[in-house]
């Protein structure tokens, strides 16, 4: 039978064919991709006028709760699975223009209606930004390729392949050792490690390279030069005056810590709560100074409680960016636009930082003190006596005491004076000057200690509860003086509760208006120094008091405020610290994985979440920071934010497969990860390109090439040092101050002036230099270095004639020049082409070619002419003063001069 | 309209040239590109036409970062002049008349004015204080100034005065942060950081961003009101110097002469195209321009700088003296940098802050002094660039971080040993000159004491927004992206004071 169809019943199929060939195209069958498809949509079109900072209509597309909500019209914008009711869907599509949206912008297209209803249809459901998701274990690709030497390489050959690119072939064995030595170690390699690689022929030798090269001490120098940045180091207080302040002990701590590659969760919880962490010595009290080199604010009139407030916000802000990656500053202010973070939550995150002991006070207490010499003979004795002889706890607040002087009450927190008044951080009293100290808890508090210093003998000290019109509380004599701080003891009767004390100078000695009385920096409130009735008691106490004035090498720390001193912190409106708004209590963002069920909510709490493997942000952080050191680019650019505003990674899946090799499998070991990545054939490619691949990848995105980046300033110093043979190798200590031009510094209300340091201390590595926040080390500066302010999680690269002429010009970069002149000659004989070449070689460890060695041969001949007829400007060259210098000499010294500023010598190749 | 609700609305409007943005990272570049028929920012696009994302995100080729580029519209200045006062003068004695103020003179000042009100030193109740100067008005526009400035006097009606400037900022550093960067914190680019990120600089020897200091200290912030913040640290001011190096680092060692410079650039530069042949990374070919132009900024510099060969008459109006460190000095060397075609020259003067603790810091003493050195080289800068032709498209800004109270200072509740007023934010004066401004006009009103505004309030963002504006910048359009956001100058605030407009 002939099947005969009519023509009218072939066209409705047809057309229902078509129908449904579009639905599929429209709808395809596969579910939505919140994160890919949806969130795109909104960040892009709705989000402006219905998120975080405004919810135009009542209707806010951040968080699914939000989003589902009723809106002001009584609709809802979305009912899950039903697009047709979905008061979105119909104002996107409607033809009015008055009633579609977006509102006064370009209409979605079709697709993008299509995904939106497909996903609403779907039940509307949110998903999580890459960032914030867990980090997982990704699948290795199993590509197979030769050129592919491990793990990273698998993920790196993919994408080549997708992006149609060629991997490139290994660099040269000189340009890779000098490439890996700078990178892991901030220095070029010494001649001889460098002659062992490059006579070792074995295909073992790059391995054991890497091996030595991670073993090396330089090796904690190079990656604590980059941890400054992000700890915003300085040997000053920055603002106004930008007095000094020493905290290189906490530099110490780090090079240390990178050296002993502590596990990285270690390294950030000592860090953020080392003073937390049961039974914490000096080594963790000092690995919490990453949170005191916050600035603090002496300049006259200022208000410390503010500047406390900002350097607690700081503390926020870089704990964030530098650790976590992402920028959480917005949402001090409002809810965040872009990231589901919501304005009390910063607040919330805030409270574990509010209550640390520092106060904005000029002296950065509290400080750690470590007493030296016969100090800590005393000190060692007087706890042993403790331990021996009273209680635990008592021993403890004793020694808790002495080395951090807390808990005292800064005499800043006094007020209402009259006769009086705030001297910097100090309470300054004239005769019979009063001011109150208020909301002192004198529970159980049997002995009242202030330190001051005063002027006059014959003084007392009047302490009154809660009005001065009543009898004196205690009465303690003031002296004078003459060699500085004093501590004052009275025994006190404890009185139950929180009061409020009336503190009044009186001398019958002095004038009545007499200006100066007496001035004070703390007062505590707490038990006498215990163990009277045990055998030795005179002598314990003797040495507890010869503490109080010893005077110990100190570091600003944190220290935790007891209950009684215990701070609410309160919501800012608007990020207005004056505006308080409803209290808070301290946690984490919600959408981060909880706090651990053993975490306490406190900062130590807090660091043990930071450190959980289930916090998503933290491994990702700093796996893509090692990778921009190593590579000139982050996986994902933005190091600074991983949220949904940052680069998307362009490796996503080997961002978490390194991430979660990172925690699980190497324990958080940063050395272990950073081997991995250099010996990656995509690290070790030659960084040697052509026109076509800078044109299809101009920034090396992709990885068909090595990477080609200029030096650090600091890298740059440590490598002229290294080079020139005038570098120390001393490690550790206070800051130095090699050469810097005159008149540099010059703050306000400072005297301080650049102290040339003697001796090999000119030539530290440049990590150890003196760094003022005001006015830093130029020459590093001129190199993108940061000025230390704030956080600075990125340096961007530039190109500048100023970098050019400090590395022409600076002394410091001359001095360098002229030892190596000498260190040529010696190298090549007495034929100066072999000094060059030499020379050339001794910083490359490969020949020059031909071309650029008679360049510097035909300098050499133009020089030697000048300083032939001319004696006094080779000495000048030379920088000789007395004796002559050969002309020879002063001409070797330009040819050094222009080899440190070859561009192969300026950049990792 | 609530305050919540301006501020929201704010926020909003910056969202939503984010979101206009979304697309392309590089969203100034193309902004211009468009809005200028895009110029010389062509070759800077022709790399993003693939659909990779750049990787460069905002408006700067970090291998020619200082090329010249065009504003977003015609501006009418080209350069800036921007005179600080550090330490902040006192409006009172200066350019804000109050006759009122005089007869209060000795009086306990009134529980209204001190109510809810803190300031830096004022303690308890302090007594008025009267003027200390008297006034007369000068000019054609009848521009009230005090006869601390005899000389400004007679270029009266060059001057646009605003005399109701204000700031929430009553401490040294943070008030001139906010002037300077639109932040009272550090980590914002200054204003010259943005001008030079936004214009580059027309002359290639120079630097396109100058600060020269004079009176003895750096300014209480710090080399940050000259910083870069989040831009490349290619436009941080570069300071200049009276003494030593006029550019850190511009001289060649000594016993090396200009010729052994010139082989020796030669060289580097030889060695380095066979470097470039060998790895073809155009940012070599770059390094070699910069080779090339820090070989003559080592001329040119020292030349801009030397007010040796400057006629006797010049020396004679502005009262410089060659080779010393001086306000004066400074002053002739801005006027030489804008004719040379820098961008932004930014002076900052030490020693303003006239509390009344030394006679060196009395409103009566001291600060007549401080008036005598800077009043006739800043009218000699006004006649100068006159004369030149280059006052139109010179804008001359005068200026300080706050003014000062009508109250005598009672530091600690104590009376002083010399007259001197405290730290005010509301009601200071600043002016503007050139470049596209209306001379002989006057902007805001304080009350018949110099309290509080009456009317014309003035914010550091309203003058950022206007100094942008005479640039040929919409400070609303004008951002970097950094932390996720886009950033501007004038943050969240910031009206142009088109009443002062030519």
């Amino acid at each position: 039978m002939k099947l005969r169809l009519p023509k009218k019943f072939l066209l409705i199929a047809s057309l229902i064919l078509v129908i449904a060939f579009i639905t599929l195209a429209i709808y395809p069958k596969q579910t939505i991709d919140f994160n890919a498809e949806v969130k795109p949509i909104f960040n892009k079109k709705c989000i402006a006028c219905h998120g975080g900072v405004k919810q135009q209509a009542g209707f806010s597309l951040l968080f699914r709760e939000e989003a589902l909500k009723k809106t002001e019209s009584g609709k809802y914008a979305i009912v899950p699975g039903k697009p047709g009711q979905s008061e979105m869907i119909r104002r996107i599509t409607e033809k009015d223009p008055e009633e579609r949206m977006p509102y006064k912008h370009e209409p979605l297209s079709d697709k993008e209606i299509a995904i939106l209803k497909r996903w609403i249809k779907q039940g509307a459901k949110w998903g999580q930004h890459w960032a914030y998701a867990p980090v997982q274990e990704e699948k290795v690709p199993s590509k197979k390729n030769e050129w592919i030497k491990n793990n990273i390489d698998q993920f790196v050959y993919q994408k080549l392949q997708q992006e149609k690119l060629n991997p490139a072939a290994e660099a040269d064995k000189a340009t890779l050792l000098r490439r890996v030595s700078l990178d892991l170690t901030g220095l070029p390699p010494d001649s001889a490690s460098a002659q062992i690689f490059l006579s070792d022929n074995s295909p073992t030798a790059y391995e054991k390279l890497v091996d030595n090269l991670l073993a090396t001490k330089s090796y904690g120098e190079r990656w604590t030069s980059l941890w400054l940045d992000l700890a915003r180091y300085a040997d000053t207080k920055g603002y106004e005056s930008d007095q000094g302040r020493s905290i290189w002990k906490y530099r110490d701590w780090l090079i240390k810590a990178f050296n002993a590659d502590k596990p990285y969760n270690d390294f950030l919880i000592e860090q953020l709560a080392g003073d937390l962490m049961p039974g914490a010595d000096d080594d963790k009290y000092i690995a919490t100074a990453f949170h005191r080199n916050s600035m603090t604010n002496d300049e006259g009139g200022t208000d410390n409680e503010e500047f406390r407030t900002i350097a607690v916000v700081d503390r926020v802000n870089t704990t964030w960016s530098a650790l976590m990656g992402t920028t959480f500053n917005c949402v001090q202010c409002h809810s965040h636009p872009y990231d589901p973070f919501k304005h009390e939550e910063y607040y919330k995150f805030m409270a574990f930082f509010n209550n640390t002991r520092d106060e904005d006070t000029e002296m950065d207490y509290p400080l750690l003190r470590q007493y030296t010499g016969k100090d800590s003979v005393r000190f060692a004795e007087l706890m042993s006596w403790l331990n021996k002889n009273v209680a635990q706890q008592q021993a403890k607040e004793n020694y808790h005491f002495l080395k951090t002087w807390q808990p005292v009450v800064n005499s800043l927190k006094c007020d209402e004076f009259t006769n009086g008044a705030q001297t910097g951080w100090l309470t300054e009293l004239r005769n019979y000057g009063t001011c109150r100290l208020k909301n002192v808890s004198l529970n159980n508090s049997t002995q009242f200690m202030f330190r001051f210093v005063s002027i006059h003998n014959g003084g007392q000290l009047e302490v009154y509860v809660d009005s001065l019109q009543t009898k004196p509380y205690c009465v303690v004599p003031v002296w004078e003086t003459s060699k500085g701080w004093s501590v004052a003891t009275a025994t006190i009767a404890p009185i139950p509760g929180v009061h409020n004390l009336y503190l009044k100078y009186v001398n019958s000695k002095i004038k009545p208006d007499h200006l100066n009385g007496v001035l004070m920096e703390w007062f505590r409130f707490s038990q006498p120094f215990p163990g009277k009735d045990k055998p030795g008691y005179a002598v314990a106490k003797n040495l507890f008091d010869s503490l109080l004035y010893a005077k110990p090498e100190t570091t600003p720390v944190m220290v935790e405020n007891g209950a009684d001193m215990f701070r609410t912190t309160n919501i800012f409106e608007r990020g207005n610290w004056m505006v308080k708004g409803d209290a808070v209590t301290a946690d984490v963002p919600h959408i981060m994985n909880p706090m651990p069920a053993t975490a306490p909510k406190n900062r130590l709490g807090l660091a043990l979440w930071m450190t959980d493997k289930k916090n998503p942000l933290t491994a990702r952080t700093m796996v893509n920071r090692l990778w921009e050191q190593l590579f000139g680019n982050g996986l994902a650019e933005t190091l600074e934010d991983l949220g949904t505003q940052g680069m998307p990674p362009t490796h996503r899946e080997l961002l978490d497969y390194l991430s979660w090799k990172f925690m699980n499998e190497y324990k958080w070991s940063i050395k272990q990860l950073l081997k991995e990545m250099v010996l990656s054939a995509t690290y070790r490619q030659s960084s040697v390109t052509n026109e076509e691949l800078i044109k299809k990848d101009p920034n090396n995105i992709f990885y068909a090439r090595g990477p080609r980046v200029r030096l650090t300033g600091e890298q740059l110093r440590d490598q002229g040092l290294a080079i020139s043979q005038l570098l120390s190798s001393k490690m550790y200590g206070q800051s130095v101050m090699p050469f810097q031009p005159d008149n540099i510094w010059r703050s306000p209300y400072n005297a301080a002036t650049w102290q040339l340091s003697k001796g090999e201390d000119q030539y530290r590595r440049a990590l150890y230099t003196y760094w003022k926040r005001t006015a830093p080390y130029p020459s590093m500066i001129t190199f993108d270095g940061a000025s230390r302010e704030v956080c600075a999680t990125r340096r961007i690269r530039t190109n500048t004639p100023l970098q050019a002429l400090t590395t022409l010009n600076d002394s410091a970069f001359l001095i360098m020049a002229r030892s190596f002149a000498i260190r040529m000659q010696q190298l090549g004989g007495s034929d100066v082409k072999n000094q060059i070449a030499k020379g050339y070689e001794a910083m490359l460890y490969k020949p020059a070619t031909a071309v650029k060695l008679n360049a510097l041969i035909e300098l050499y001949n133009q020089s030697l002419t000048t300083y032939k007829n001319d004696a006094t400007a080779a000495k000048e060259m030379a920088g000789e003063k007395e004796k002559p210098v050969l002309p020879e000499t002063a001409a070797m010294m330009v040819v050094a001069n222009a080899l440190f500023n070859l561009d192969e010598w300026l950049n990792k190749n | 309209m609530t305050q919540k609700e301006i501020h929201n609305q704010r926020l909003v409007k910056e969202a939503e040239t984010r979101l206009l943005h979304h697309y392309t990272r590089r969203h100034f570049i193309k902004e211009s590109a468009m809005g200028l028929g895009a110029l010389a920012l062509g070759s800077l696009l022709t790399g993003c036409g693939n659909t990779q994302k750049p990787i460069v995100d905002n408006y700067f080729d970090p291998a020619n970062p200082l090329a010249p580029r065009p504003p977003m519209f015609p501006g009418k200045a080209k350069s800036v002049i921007y005179i600080h006062m550090a330490g902040a003068p006192s409006q009172l004695e200066l350019f804000s008349y109050k006759p009122e103020l005089a007869k209060l003179d000795g009086q306990d000042c009134p529980p209204s004015l001190l109510e809810g009100k803190k300031f830096a030193f004022i303690r308890g109740v302090p007594k008025m204080l009267g003027p200390q100067a008297a006034f007369r008005q000068h000019g054609q526009s009848g521009l009230w100034l005090s006869d601390n400035l005899p000389h400004l006097a007679t270029v009266a009606d060059e001057i646009a005065m605003l005399n109701a400037v204000t700031t929430d900022q009553f401490n040294h550093a943070p008030a001139q942060l906010l002037m300077h960067s639109g932040s009272a914190r550090q980590g914002r680019p200054s204003m010259g950081a943005w001008v030079t990120y936004g214009l580059g600089t027309e002359n290639k020897n120079l630097p396109g961003f100058v600060v020269l200091t004079s009176g003895g200290n750096n300014p209480d912030a710090g080399k940050s009101v000259w910083g870069s913040g989040f831009l490349p640290s290619v436009y941080q001011g570069v300071q200049c110097r009276g003494e030593g190096d006029p550019v850190l680092f511009i001289k060649d060692p000594q016993g090396m002469n200009r010729d052994i410079r010139k082989a020796s650039i030669d060289a580097i530069n030889k060695v380095n195209h066979a470097q470039y042949e060998e790895y073809k990374d155009p940012e070599i070919l770059s390094r070699i321009a910069q080779y090339e132009m820090a070989y003559k900024m080592q001329i040119s510099v020292p030349e801009v700088m030397n007010i040796n060969d400057e006629p006797a008459y010049i020396h004679e109006m502005y009262g410089t003296k060659p080779g010393e460190a001086r306000f004066a000095n400074n002053i002739l060397l801005a006027r030489k940098l804008v004719e040379k075609g820098v961008r932004f020259v930014q002076l900052f003067d030490w020693g303003w802050d006239a509390h009344g603790d030394s006679a060196d810091n009395a409103v009566d003493v001291g600060l007549i002094n401080k008036c005598r050195s800077v009043d006739k080289p800043i009218t000699a800068l006004l006649l100068d660039l006159k004369q030149r032709g280059l006052l139109d498209e010179t804008l001359v800004v005068w200026g300080a971080e706050f003014g000062r109270t009508p109250m005598l200072e009672n530091r600690d509740g104590k009376k002083m040993p010399f007259k001197g007023r405290d730290h005010h934010g509301e009601g200071f004066s600043m002016w503007m000159a050139g470049g596209g401004i209306k001379g002989g006009t006057t902007y805001g009103e304080t009350d018949e004491i110099g309290y509080s505004i009456v009317n014309g309030k003035t914010e550091a963002f309203d003058i950022q927004a206007t100094i942008l504006n005479q640039l040929g910048f919409d400070h609303e359009k004008f951002t970097y992206e950094s932390q996720g956001r886009p950033f501007r100058l004038t943050d969240v605030g910031g009206k142009v004071i088109h009443d002062i407009l030519s």
